[in-house]
């Protein structure tokens, strides 16, 4: 598909003289009352976070937390777990050390403002994670390694990649610089958007950086939301975008973002050893 | 010199009158006083014509100017007496004259057939005197009653005459005018060669007749001539007819890099493009940079611009009625050209002279060694086009016609690669039954490819498809003159893939998209008439009967689009049908041959849908999709009111025209819809209305040193979907208010041409984000109101000067080099605006990796700055 990629723009950008350039920023913010969520919990017995915050207005800005709400995670059994904001004022809000057990499914209960918000994922089954994959390059006589993504398992995922690099020699800057987070999505769906999508920006780590990686399994509700959410943001830009729209939530009314439930498959690996 | 005729009009009246009171006394006697002269006259107004006379003979003329047309044109040579080369010139401007006292007095011929009620028929084809080529709409001129008709789209006329003697003018745009003096006892076949008029260098000329689209009844329709094409400046020197009805008002192009046209306020997909009957599903190479159609090998090309004869539909918007060129039956002869991206052959000739031709012409992109600089890896990277016909006189009443189309874009690379194709073909057999009734009948096939080859090795790929078959009969009864019934049948078969995965590696299970069969019955007539000078009248009905067969399933959606059940139906089991039927209705008034006030109502249906979400300019991996039990025929209704003027003094014609259109049972789609190996994607769309309405006026110059055309739009388009922006009415992406585009060619002389466009349009509205949010570490958009904003207002100027490499322009090898300049003064036209890029160190823009950095950025994308070209045309006559 890249290579298909590859032949089209070069179709375009062969002849043309095409060029992308920066602008000043033309949005034009509107006011509006959403909360958003971002919340995921998993099969790991941990700590399990459901972010709240606003919406904000300029790109890169951080946003506003969205504090002092009441968070709670209901199971089908009828489990109930409360959340606690940690810190207080963060919009982070944080459950006992438990797990999702697969097979059942889990509300969200959001209260904030006086404004109660329900969502509602099941956890899918996870698949294993393949063998990792690297590519070397030699930057001023320096080895260094980028993540080749390659398809993985035959059902609908992301994996995560945590690099870090801190403890190694070649951290010689800001500790902040040795570090990395990147996914890669596998949502098994042909997308003309996905397959035109604009060239990702290389990331280089060197060798003995430690990549901890963890494959999320998704649902039905949760894939049709990753798609449309990388159609705004990841596959958008390319040469055959598709009509703008805002992404799709399992959260009620006046909220938007998503709360799932995932098997995790996890592992580490130490670059080059 | 109108207005010294103006002065001198009393004195002339005054000529005349005492001219009348002597004439029946002096003129014997006057006869043997007349002297010799010589005249030698090409392609000049009788005016000069009779100041010559008037000079070398010492005469004075007289005559009523309201009654005699001075500025028709004559070719004339004679070294004789006076009375000679009056009688001659009486016959050829249908004058008749009298002389008195060195006075000469001028009047109409009277008709002696007046008085005859008998009709009988003139008829016959009018075709260019060079090459035998159809005339397509050339004008036959009866000036004793102040009627006429226009070829058809094979060049053939026919008139009905009471029997007598008449002058006949036969008139087409570019060519010498030809008379023809008749004496019409019988049904007469008169088949007229035009002579192309030479290269002339004046500023204006004097054009005897009012533009077709004046005299005739039809309204909102526009013509190209392929040499308009050919002058016109073109990206990368690549002539192209499709982009170049982009300057047409009404006509709004998607944007750079794109044959996509929306014309008043239809979508894309509601265009009819033909070619010889046979429909193209998408005129494009090079995902759009390029259309398939070059002007070589065209005859003519019209547009409708929804007010379409009864005899064409199909499509809400427009139809684009294109005519190949039957091929030279007089002499063989070749063209070419070669540029940056590609060359051209073709070879046209006769097989029997005069009786049958061919045309062959080929294209073939040579862009792949450009492409091999920046990577080896490349297979495949090519376009072609090839065009053929063969056209035979089987007899006087019958001719053959065989025409064929394919044109195919590759491109490979290692093991994958993308690859789609346009075939067409088409028979056509005319019959002439009773010189009144002339019929056409049509066999034509159409089959558009599309595939995605993600795995050569293992043949996985993804394949799409849509195919017809059709046949038709056309018949036109030529009633009395300017009185035409047409009517007609037509049935046709379509076969559509809207995409199905096949691979020969087992692990892939993709998902099975219905494959969909459709029969379609059509049945038409219309009426086209002059009612008196004043007024014509064309009205008209179009049945069409849609019915979808088997073997093939459907889904039922509830009304969250949920699939409820599946129905599965036999081979040949017709399990759905539409019946539409659509009038067509057209009131013209002439205020005189030059001016005219036209009204149009038409409704139109659309059974094929072009299914895809993109908003791209460029052709991606779309699907069609028929009527059918989950989607309903789109149903247009347009109302149009224009004005034309002619303004024959200087050549230059005035249309304006408005326009109000409804069009219902609009396509759109559900957030991020999924279109692709979904099979069942009829439930992400989502149905609507549309409402468009707009002005267009044109200022246009066909003939002189100078030429082109001047237009400007006014349109709006909106669109409203119960279940897309809240319900609330929004502006569709090509909402674009203003549009101007100025066209002119100039000939500095007979070898150095030059030509430029400008073009200026409203940005197109799209949908930029009031907010964002953050998920996964990536920065989202959230979006307001659907297409809130605007992109920066289009222009652009092209420039491009031919230099014919010949000194002598009559010789049988001529050859010219074209230089253009695309975008000259290299305005960045933004295509895209993204907020989602980061800026690297190289300059480059790209999605960030690490979701850990926050650098995102907005940018424009856009192409095309001043982009020069060369091209080298050749021809050998």
């Amino acid at each position: 598909m890249k290579t298909v990629l590859a032949i089209c723009i070069s179709i375009i950008g062969l002849f043309t003289i095409s060029c992308e350039e920066r602008i000043d920023d033309r949005i034009i913010p509107e006011q509006t009352n959403l909360l958003i969520v971002e919340g995921i919990i998993t099969n790991e017995k941990i700590n399990h976070r459901v972010k709240l915050s606003l919406p904000h207005s300029t790109q890169n800005e951080v946003a506003l937390p969205a504090t002092n709400a009441v968070v709670a995670i209901i199971s089908s059994d009828d489990d109930v777990t409360l959340l606690n904001e940690s810190p207080v004022g963060s919009g982070e809000y944080y459950t006992d050390s438990i797990r999702a057990v697969y097979g059942k499914s889990y509300l969200l209960y959001i209260k904030y403002n006086e404004t109660e918000y329900y969502a509602v994922d099941y956890s899918s089954a996870g698949q294993p994670l393949d063998s990792i994959h690297l590519t070397e390059t030699i930057v001023n006589n320096l080895p260094l390694y980028s993540l080749k993504y390659e398809k993985s398992g035959t059902k609908p995922n992301y994996i995560t990649y945590d690099i870090n690099w801190e403890q190694t020699e070649y951290c010689t800057t800001n500790t902040i610089d040795c570090f990395g987070k990147l996914i890669y999505y596998d949502l098994k769906n042909i997308d003309v958007q996905e397959i035109y999508a604009p060239k990702k920006e290389a990331f280089l780590f060197p060798v003995r950086s430690r990549i901890i990686r963890k494959k999320y399994s998704i649902s039905d509700k949760y894939q049709e939301f990753l798609r449309s959410l990388l159609s705004e943001t990841e596959w958008r830009g390319g040469l055959f975008d598709v009509q703008r729209s805002n992404v799709p939530t399992n959260l009620s009314e006046g909220a938007i973002g998503f709360f799932a439930v995932s098997t995790v498959v996890t592992d580490t690996v130490i670059v080059g050893i | 010199m109108l207005t010294l005729l103006h002065w001198y009009t009393p004195l002339i009246r005054f000529y005349t009158l005492i001219g009348l009171l002597l004439i029946t006394s002096t003129y014997g006697k006057a006869q043997n006083e007349i002297p010799s002269i010589h005249i030698n006259v090409i392609n000049s107004p009788l005016i000069e014509v009779l100041n010559e006379i008037a000079t070398q003979g010492d005469l004075h003329f007289s005559y009523n100017p309201k009654k005699i047309r001075l500025d028709q044109k004559i070719t004339y040579s004679a070294n004789k007496p006076v009375k000679d080369i009056l009688e001659d010139l009486m016959k050829i401007a249908s004058l008749q004259y009298t002389y008195l006292e060195k006075q000469i007095i001028l009047k109409p011929l009277k008709t002696r057939g007046k008085n005859t009620n008998k009709n009988t028929i003139i008829h016959g084809y009018i075709k260019d005197n060079n090459n035998g080529e159809a005339l397509i709409g050339a004008t036959i001129y009866v000036s004793e009653l102040n009627t006429g008709t226009m070829t058809n789209a094979f060049g053939f006329y026919s008139i009905a005459l009471p029997k007598g003697e008449y002058n006949l003018s036969y008139s087409f745009i570019g060519f010498e005018e030809n008379h023809q003096i008749i004496s019409l006892t019988n049904a007469t076949n008169i088949d007229v060669e035009l002579v192309e008029k030479p290269p002339i260098l004046e500023e204006v000329v004097v054009v005897a007749s009012a533009p077709q689209l004046v005299e005739e009844i039809q309204m909102s329709k526009s013509e190209l001539q392929p040499k308009t094409v050919s002058e016109m400046p073109a990206l990368f020197g690549e002539m192209d007819v499709i982009k170049s009805l982009e300057f047409v008002p009404g006509v709004k192009s998607h944007s750079d890099g794109s044959t996509f046209n929306y014309i008043r306020g239809g979508n894309r997909d509601q265009n009819m493009i033909m070619i010889d009957d046979a429909p193209i599903y998408n005129p494009s190479h090079m995902l759009g940079v390029f259309s398939t159609i070059i002007p070589d090998a065209i005859n003519h090309i019209h547009l409708y611009k929804g007010d379409m004869p009864a005899s064409m539909g199909g499509r809400l918007s427009s139809v684009i009625d294109i005519r190949t060129k039957n091929g030279n039956n007089k002499k063989l002869q070749a063209w070419g050209n070669t540029g940056l991206i590609s060359s051209k052959l073709g070879l046209e000739g006769p097989i029997a002279k005069d009786k049958s031709s061919f045309l062959m012409s080929g294209r073939i992109s040579h862009a792949k060694w450009l492409y091999q600089q920046k990577n080896e890896n490349i297979q495949q990277f090519y376009f072609y086009d090839l065009t053929g016909k063969l056209n035979f006189n089987i007899s006087p009443k019958d001719k053959l016609f065989i025409s064929s189309y394919s044109g195919s874009d590759n491109y490979f690379e290692n093991n994958s690669g993308v690859n789609w194709a346009n075939t067409t073909g088409s028979i056509k057999w005319t019959h002439l039954f009773n010189n009144r009734i002339f019929l056409n009948t049509t066999i034509a096939g159409s089959s558009y490819q599309y595939f995605l080859h993600a795995d050569i090795e293992n043949n996985t790929k993804w394949k799409s498809r849509i195919a017809n078959l059709n046949f038709k009969g056309d018949f036109t009864y030529f009633i009395r003159p300017q009185s035409v019934l047409t009517f007609g049948i037509a049935a046709n078969g379509h076969n559509l893939n809207p995409g199905n995965l096949t691979s020969n590696d087992t692990k892939i299970q993709p998902p099975l998209v219905s494959i969909k069969n459709v029969v379609e019955g059509i049945a038409y007539i219309n009426h086209e008439a002059r009612v008196n000078d004043q007024w014509g009248v064309k009205y008209g009905l179009r049945f069409s009967s849609w019915n979808n067969q088997g073997a093939s399933f459907e889904f039922e959606f509830d009304e969250n689009h949920h699939v409820i059940d599946t129905l599965f139906f036999d081979l040949g089991e017709n399990y759905n049908q539409y019946n539409n039927i659509e009038p067509r209705l057209g009131l013209s008034y002439f205020f005189n041959k030059n001016s005219a006030l036209k009204f149009s109502y038409s409704r139109n249906v659309q059974n094929l849908h072009l299914i895809t979400n993109s908003i791209s300019p460029f052709t991606s991996l779309e699907v069609w999709l028929p009527s059918s039990i989950n989607i309903k025929p789109q149903i247009a209704n347009q109302v149009a009111i224009g004005y034309l003027k002619f303004y024959p003094n200087i050549g230059v014609s005035l249309t304006i025209e408005g326009y109000y259109k409804i069009m219902k049972n609009q396509i759109d789609y559900k957030t991020h819809a999924e279109t692709l190996l979904n099979s069942i994607f009829e439930g992400e769309l989502r149905f609507g209305t549309s409402n468009s309405y707009g002005a267009e006026f044109l200022l246009k110059k066909k003939e002189g040193r100078l030429r082109g055309w001047l237009g400007y739009t006014y349109a709006r388009v909106k669109n409203t979907f119960p279940e897309l922006n809240n319900g609330q009415p929004f502006n569709a992406f090509y909402d674009r208010p203003h549009e101007v585009n100025l066209i002119l060619g100039y000939d500095i002389t007979k070898r150095i041409h030059v030509g430029t466009n400008w073009t200026y349009y409203t940005g197109s509205p799209y949908s930029s984000p009031i907010s964002f949010f953050n998920f996964n570490g990536l920065e989202t958009p959230i979006y307001g109101q659907r297409n809130n904003s605007r992109l920066p207002d289009y222009h652009r100027m092209d420039i491009s000067a031919t230099l014919n490499l010949n000194r002598d322009l009559s010789k049988k090898f001529t050859h010219d080099l074209t230089l253009s300049f695309y975008n000259v003064y290299g305005r960045k036209n933004t295509l895209f605006i993204n907020y989602n890029k980061t800026e690297t160190e190289n300059g480059d823009f790209r999605i960030p990796s690490n979701l850990l950095e926050n650098s995102r950025t907005s940018s424009q994308f856009y192409l095309f700055r001043f982009t020069p070209s060369l091209t080298y045309n050749f021809r050998f006559l």
